[in-house]
């Protein structure tokens, strides 16, 4: 851990949204409870229903790790928005992972839907909503995104439910034969919210074209 | 359009920046030296974009420019002109928990102190300057208007930056508290270049050596406040009615008519203010670019 690093560590944990995050964890535990809760055998879809439920009540949290009210004091300093971003997502990433770890063991062994699978979704869905979060600070002055970004989660998640067709669909059950074949969607969609992510973080606005303006300085001198 | 620095700590030429169709920027170079710099212009006049572009918060689509030598578009060079800037934005947000000390604290971490003993002398240091000693342990949601701004001065001030970048840092500031932060940026801008953006021209007249007014993105007027007030020289005049062929006239205090533009014949000229020289500068396109 470098000097900066180690520098930044408390000042950050204090400015994140602990309010939301804990919101979605409580959320999120409180959806996976559900069929313990109910009485009756274990329903397995009701137990998939739950673990996806949870997933998105996390990344719901997940969408304002990015919110900075102080965005514009600190959009010019020296220390690089990478490493500011990563310390957020590094600061909180432990809690959401106990979080979904408690929130699967929440749901009855017998209800229980492939753990690894609904983890990938899990993970692509809190990927999307940093990445959105992190791309709308990017391409606007918005200091706290995430309102707009779980509105936007929310949309997308109901979209995807109802909307979209056999050949694209992203939430089945495990008894479906599509089931590999959505998974491997899934990882996809991780993928690429991975690389929308990482590109969005490089510099806040837009992106400075990296040596554009090489000798085109030396012309602004002499005016 | 005299006095320009001969040795310029900031230089910038053709700056262009377009947000879709409308051109924020266009064309537009300026160099500055030593000493406070005022920004003038209506809304919408890219005051605001030049500054960010400045304090390379957004790079622009064209041109180029450099800070005290640096290049802000290589990546050492961006991160050498970050390191000799204080950067105050326009309405600027704060963690409310946090206390005046921790803010500022943080931002010099931000900047780079890592030393924790030398950069909490400094943050003290700071806070001393913009006469906040007195509450930096108390949350910043606390905090009044005015003594947020300073708490904004603070965060700019820490580490000695060479170049200093205030947007409308009085806003909203009572007289006394505007007279305050008068005194800081004057002080603010001995040794080091402040490029001051403001719709006050008691701002620029009080505390500039210069000024550059802004319309629809282009420079309309480089110069000295003396030279913009000598712009409306023999084009204000007091009369007993409204005239109506002046560009702009109001009713002072004093019940006689105080009118801007081009005099009728014997009219009874007033000596200009900056403020005559300015409006006369922008002539009728304040209110075509409020409107736009």
């Amino acid at each position: 851990m470098t000097v900066m690093t180690r520098a930044l560590l408390t000042p950050v944990l204090r400015t994140l949204p602990w309010r939301a995050l804990a919101g979605g964890g409580a959320t999120a535990l409180l959806l996976a409870g559900i069929p313990r809760m109910l009485s009756g055998a274990p329903d397995p879809w009701l137990g998939l229903i739950s673990l996806r439920g949870a997933a998105l009540a996390l990344a719901l949290g997940l969408a304002f790790l990015l919110d900075d009210p102080a965005r514009h004091i600190t959009s010019a300093v020296p220390v690089r928005r990478p490493l500011r971003v990563g310390l957020r997502v590094a600061l909180a990433l432990p809690g959401a992972a106990l979080c979904w770890t408690a929130a699967v063991f929440l749901v009855p062994e017998e209800a229980r839907p492939p753990v690894g699978a609904l983890t990938l979704e899990a993970i692509a869905t809190a990927v999307f909503a940093l990445a959105s979060a992190a791309l709308i600070i990017q391409r606007s002055t918005a200091t706290e995104p995430g309102v707009a970004v779980s509105t936007g989660l929310l949309s997308t998640a109901a979209a995807a439910f109802l909307l979209l067709p056999d050949g694209w669909a992203l939430l089945v059950s495990p008894d479906d034969p599509r089931w590999t074949d959505t998974h491997e969607r899934w990882a996809m969609l991780l993928t690429v919210a991975l690389a929308v992510g990482t590109r969005a973080c490089v510099e806040p606005l837009r992106a400075w074209r990296l040596g554009s303006f090489r000798g085109r300085a030396q012309q602004a001198a002499p005016l | 359009m005299s006095d320009l620095p001969t040795t310029p700590t900031v230089s910038a030429s053709g700056l262009t920046l377009r947000y879709g169709g409308t051109a924020a920027l266009d064309d537009v170079s300026v160099r500055l030296g030593e000493g406070v710099t005022g920004l003038l212009g209506p809304n919408g006049a890219g005051k605001t974009t030049l500054l960010r572009v400045l304090a390379t918060a957004v790079p622009p689509d064209k041109g180029a420019f450099t800070v005290l030598g640096n290049d802000p578009g290589t990546t050492a060079g961006r991160q050498e002109v970050r390191r000799a800037l204080g950067y105050l934005p326009q309405a600027p947000g704060f963690h409310p928990d946090f206390t005046a000390f921790e803010f500022v604290d943080y931002v010099a971490i931000l900047k780079e102190l890592t030393d924790r003993t030398a950069r909490h002398r400094e943050v003290r240091r700071v806070l001393d300057d913009v006469a906040l000693s007195d509450v930096r342990g108390k949350r910043i949601k606390k905090l009044s208007g005015g003594m947020r701004q300073r708490v904004a001065l603070a965060a700019a001030l820490v580490g000695d930056p060479g170049f200093l970048v205030l947007d409308e840092p009085t806003v909203g500031l009572d007289p006394e508290q505007r007279m305050r932060f008068r005194e800081l940026i004057a002080r603010a801008g001995e040794g080091r270049t402040v490029l001051l953006s403001t719709h006050q021209t008691e701002d620029v007249a009080m505390l500039c050596h210069r000024v550059i007014v802004m319309v629809r993105g282009r420079v309309r007027f480089e110069g000295t406040p003396a030279e913009l007030t000598a712009r409306a020289a023999g084009r204000v005049w007091s009369s007993t009615e409204r005239d109506p062929g002046a560009w702009a006239g109001w009713r002072t205090g004093t019940g006689s008519f105080r009118n801007v533009g081009e005099p009728p014949k014997d009219a009874d000229l007033v000596e200009p203010t900056l403020e005559d020289g300015y409006l006369l500068t922008l002539d009728g396109e304040a209110s075509e670019v409020a409107a736009a």
